[in-house]
């Protein structure tokens, strides 16, 4: 078995006269859990189909679980399509016993556990109900159990929790959390990027229909460090100006103090010590992700770029 | 094939149990069955619970036994006087007091002519039995006048054509039998195909349209989908098909032995001739099975490749031609016999089940022919079912517009 679980070699898709997606390099280790980010119509849908050979690529290839996504592979991935697909006319648990059965399961098996399923999503009254009868946040919660019923190695969401509210959000990621922890590799898309930074290890940034930056979010972060120090104390704040300081900038509370090649943390620290304020709060800030992606892609995921770049997939 | 199965079950399962599948089941034969019962009914009671009628004799001769044929014939026929004007009778009609009246005089004594007179045109029935009453009664009149021998008189119950077939023997019973069983078999080979057919369309089409298949097919390959979906809704078909068929037997087989049993006098001996026999059902059930599977990928692969209903129902319009040609030649060829071209026809895998099934129990075609149909259709099925499935392949999964023929050969050639 190979290390990764996805990898996206120079994959390049057009739609007409429409560049979908452009020459995309992505590898997706095992047992992390990886933020596909970027404005809707940036690309992530359809990087994730082809990513399920939904769409082939025009160039480039793509790899599942170490070979080229067929049915074997396939079968052991929980996919989550970004239009929520479900049989209307079904019973619930019906349909859950049903895309269990198709992945191989045996029916008692997975009747029992799409049970469980549906109970620890407060959903165990509706298992005889038709789907069509759920309000939409339950029937994506219902497609959500139809992708982890088999347990599958790896789980490709395609903007899993837009649409529901808090609540079963935080339900919704605590389970791909989970899911992580029994060693299954996820993959989510999503243009929410406080919600990426929540969960994700590693990020992977897209911007009309090209790679911006992708790797370990930690280190992305520590890389662009801005080198802004914010800090908190109580007292005369005369001795910032004596340090030579230019950016020094008010924000709240807190004084954001750019530092410089004479400037560094440990010598404000040391100056602070020295002048005797008490100090409440001393930290390197690291950049949001928003930040991180604007820099690099010059505008900002926003919803009105969202409805802007609308239909393309 | 634990797939196919799921797939099967869940197609079956989820159509049987729908209130659509529980109506039609029960409400088609009862309609069909109605209609005919009815529209035969409301022509027999039309007839006779019309008004009274009139008749006025000028021959003196004739009116007694005019009325008692008419009243034979269940007529309400009541002779009036010459003294009574045909002014009066007129007004009587024009009132509704009475719904018509017949004169009968010299002329009719002579030629049989005579008038009818009334406000609405005489229906077939009437028209026919009045002409055959007052017809019979003249002649009876004019050879008794002559001196004719008994056998001559005779004549007036009208000749007969008896058929002596030479070569093989086939009774006249079993050939009626023969072509009602194949022309009721054209209609429902047509109606089923046709019905079915149209659930597969529906079924890709909604998976499609909801995106549901990209989920199913991430885990099914396409060929083991379709398959599964024509056989469920097959089997669904089988089971209406069954129910009714179960039905049938159940009335042929406690039904006439108990009209039988109050109703001593009618023969019923012919009805049970006239029932089709088991090699004619068998022979429609493989015709049935083959034809739906030879439809049921056509229909699978056109709502593959569309996107909504409305493409759906244009996309469509070469396969409904496929049933409806062979389903309107059968039409003019209603006893299996006619053109020989149609016969040739026949062997065309797509207008077997409907032209080939009714000439073969009428037993108007060679074996061979049947035989060699068959033949075809399981390599169409077959051919059919590869082309099917590589625009299924392909359409499954296609969003946008609907292709072009010539996207669509580069689907088949490339998929």
């Amino acid at each position: 078995m190979s290390d990764t679980a996805v990898r996206l070699a120079g994959v390049t898709k057009t739609f007409g006269d429409h560049t979908a997606v452009s020459d995309f390099d992505l590898e997706i280790p095992r047992g992390t859990i990886l933020g596909l980010l970027g404005p809707n119509g940036s690309g992530k849908t359809t990087t994730i189909r082809m990513m399920m050979a939904i769409l082939l690529p025009d160039r480039g290839t793509v790899e599942l679980l170490g070979a080229f996504p067929d049915f074997e592979r396939r079968a052991r991935v929980g996919y989550l399509p970004e239009e929520r697909g479900v049989y209307e006319k079904m019973k619930v648990l019906e349909q859950l016993v049903f895309l269990g059965e198709i992945r191989g399961m045996e029916r008692k098996i997975v009747r029992v556990r799409a049970m469980e399923w549906l109970e620890r999503l407060d959903l165990g009254e509706w298992a005889d109900k038709k789907v069509q009868a759920l309000s939409k946040g339950m029937q994506q919660k219902v497609q959500f159990i139809g992708t982890v019923l088999h347990n599958p190695d790896l789980l490709i969401l395609d903007e899993p929790f837009s649409g529901l509210d808090p609540i079963n959000q935080e339900v919704l990621e605590s389970i791909v959390l989970e899911e992580r922890e029994r060693g299954t590799t996820v993959l989510f898309s999503t243009h929410l990027m406080e919600q990426a930074e929540r969960i994700c290890e590693r990020v992977c940034l897209i911007s009309k229909s090209r790679k911006v930056l992708d790797g370990d979010l930690r280190e992305i972060k520590r890389r662009e460090r801005s080198g802004v120090v914010a800090l908190e104390f109580e007292g005369d704040d005369g001795w910032l100006s004596r340090l030579g300081m230019t950016g020094v900038e008010r924000v709240g509370y807190a004084h954001h103090l750019t530092l410089g090649p004479r400037t560094d943390g440990d010598r404000i620290l040391a100056a602070a010590v020295a002048e005797g304020v008490s100090l409440r709060r001393f930290e390197l800030l690291e950049p949001s992700l928003r930040e991180i992606f604007v820099r690099h892609a010059g505008d900002a995921p926003s919803e009105p770029a969202l409805r802007a770049a609308g239909g393309a997939r | 094939m634990r797939q196919v199965w799921a797939v099967l079950r869940r197609e079956y399962v989820e159509r049987v149990r729908t209130k659509g599948f529980i109506f039609s089941t029960i409400a088609i034969p009862v309609l069909m069955l109605g209609s005919i019962g009815l529209s035969a009914f409301m022509a027999v009671r039309a007839e006779r619970s019309e008004r009274q009628l009139a008749l006025v004799d000028f021959t003196g001769r004739l009116g007694e036994e005019v009325a008692d044929g008419m009243a034979a014939a269940g007529y309400d026929i009541e002779v009036v006087g010459r003294d009574v004007g045909m002014e009066e009778l007129d007004r009587r009609v024009l009132d509704d007091e009475i719904e018509g009246f017949v004169v009968l005089d010299e002329e009719t004594l002579l030629e049989g002519v005579f008038a009818y007179r009334s406000k609405d045109s005489p229906g077939r029935i009437r028209r026919t039995l009045l002409e055959g009453v007052v017809v019979e009664t003249v002649l009876e009149i004019r050879l008794s006048a002559t001196e004719t021998t008994a056998g001559v008189r005779e004549l007036l119950g009208g000749g007969r054509l008896t058929f002596e077939r030479l070569g093989e023997q086939v009774s006249e019973a079993e050939e009626i039998s023969g072509i009602a069983t194949g022309f009721a078999g054209a209609i429902i080979l047509y109606m089923s195909m046709f019905l079915y057919g149209a659930f597969v369309l529906r079924s890709v089409l909604d998976e499609k349209r909801n995106r549901v298949v990209e989920v199913v097919i991430s885990a099914v390959t396409p060929g083991r989908l379709m398959l599964g979906k024509i056989l469920g809704v097959g089997s669904m078909g089988m089971t209406q098909l069954g129910i009714w068929a179960a039905c049938a037997a159940l009335i042929g087989l406690l039904g006439v032995p108990m009209l039988a049993a109050r109703l001593p006098q009618a023969d019923l001996s012919r009805i049970v001739e006239l029932l089709p026999g088991a090699g004619a059902l068998v022979l429609l059930l493989v015709y049935f099975l083959l034809g739906f599977f030879l439809f049921a990928s056509l229909f699978a692969a056109v709502g593959a490749m569309c996107n909504t209903e409305e493409e759906a129902q244009q996309a469509n319009f070469p396969v409904v031609m496929l049933l409806l040609i062979p389903f309107m030649l059968q039409m003019f060829s209603i006893d299996g016999r006619g053109f020989a071209w149609i016969d040739w026809a026949a062997l065309f895998p797509f207008f077997s089940p409907i032209l080939m099934y009714p000439r073969a129990v009428s037993g108007s075609v060679e074996w061979w022919m049947v035989a060699l149909s068959l033949v075809f259709m399981v390599l169409a099925v077959g051919a059919t079912a590869w082309v099917a499935g590589r625009i299924y392949r392909v359409g499954i999964l296609m969003q946008g517009k609907r292709p072009t023929l010539r996207e669509l050969v580069r689907w088949v050639r490339e998929a």
